[in-house]
């Protein structure tokens, strides 16, 4: 039991020192296609937290919609911008301003979560997995009417996105 | 299972590097994928909230949230990038400081 638990946190640690960083390439790497091959790595981290979470359905989701749909999205608008053609100017004159409001609101968060004194959950004695049907049961009974009106949001902004992007009517 | 600590202070800092991926880039599309991160960040803690409170509050309703964020997210990154696409039409250029038509 001891064992398995320290397995496990030595596995989460990995997979969440590679998400970092990777997150920071994103936001670091001086090449924009890069900054978005470090995104696809960034994404396969969260996954693997999810794993380690017993969340394996949203794991799956994360894989499907942000590993390939998402990330293909943001491919073809790069490529369609020609945004590898000028990469000497990546960041704004904002930058020093940026960090240092970033790394305020880390030191605000960090000292928010330390300094709470966290209810003992009994689930690190004995741990329930979340399992599918789980998932399955509260969606498709309290959060029915939610789910059907994301699903109509999602076909109302694909079909936005087309028009958008689509060839121009009158000019 | 690490605990729950652990997490969120993983997940605080995966949000704060989205948020200075947002305040430092110029390009919309880098911008747009420091907002996922942002976006990633939030439902991890969700899920860990979901999760560890579960045998304690007897709900998995933050699961359900992540998944909810999740498909908000993919038709956000639709929309972004459709606009992303036709400003480069119109202005011939990504560069969020370079688009200042509204600007005063």
């Amino acid at each position: 039991m001891d064992d398995g638990t320290t397995a496990t946190q030595v596995v989460f640690w990995v997979f969440a020192v590679l998400m970092l960083l990777s997150a920071a390439g994103v936001v670091l790497a001086g090449n924009i296609v890069y900054a978005a091959l470090f995104f696809i790595a960034s994404l396969g981290g969260v996954a693997a937290i999810y794993l380690i979470l017993t969340v394996e359905f949203i794991a799956l989701a994360q894989v499907l919609i942000y590993g390939t749909a998402v990330v293909i999205l943001i491919l073809f608008a790069l490529m369609l911008t020609r945004a590898r053609e000028r990469p000497q100017a990546l960041y704004g004159h904002t930058r020093p301003l940026g960090v240092i409001a970033a790394l305020g609101l880390l030191a605000a968060f960090i000292g928010g979560i330390v300094s709470t004194a966290w209810v003992e959950p009994a689930s690190r004695a004995e741990f329930i997995p979340v399992s599918l049907q789980d998932i399955g049961d509260v969606i498709f009974t309290i959060w029915l009417v939610p789910f059907i009106v994301v699903g109509v949001l999602l076909s109302i902004a694909l079909d936005g996105a087309i028009l958008l992007a689509g060839p121009e009517g009158d000019d | 299972m690490p605990p729950l600590e652990h997490v969120l202070v993983v997940n605080a800092i995966l949000f704060c590097i989205g948020v200075m991926g947002v305040l430092t880039r110029r390009n919309a599309v880098l911008i747009l994928l420091s907002v996922e991160l942002m976006l990633n960040a939030v439902s991890l803690n969700f899920v860990a909230f979901a999760v560890y409170g579960k045998i304690d509050f007897g709900n998995i309703t933050g699961v359900v949230f992540a998944f909810f964020i999740i498909v908000v997210a993919a038709a956000e990154v639709a929309l972004a990038l459709g606009i992303v696409v036709r400003t480069f039409r119109n202005r011939a250029t990504a560069n969020v400081d370079e688009v200042n038509l509204l600007k005063w």
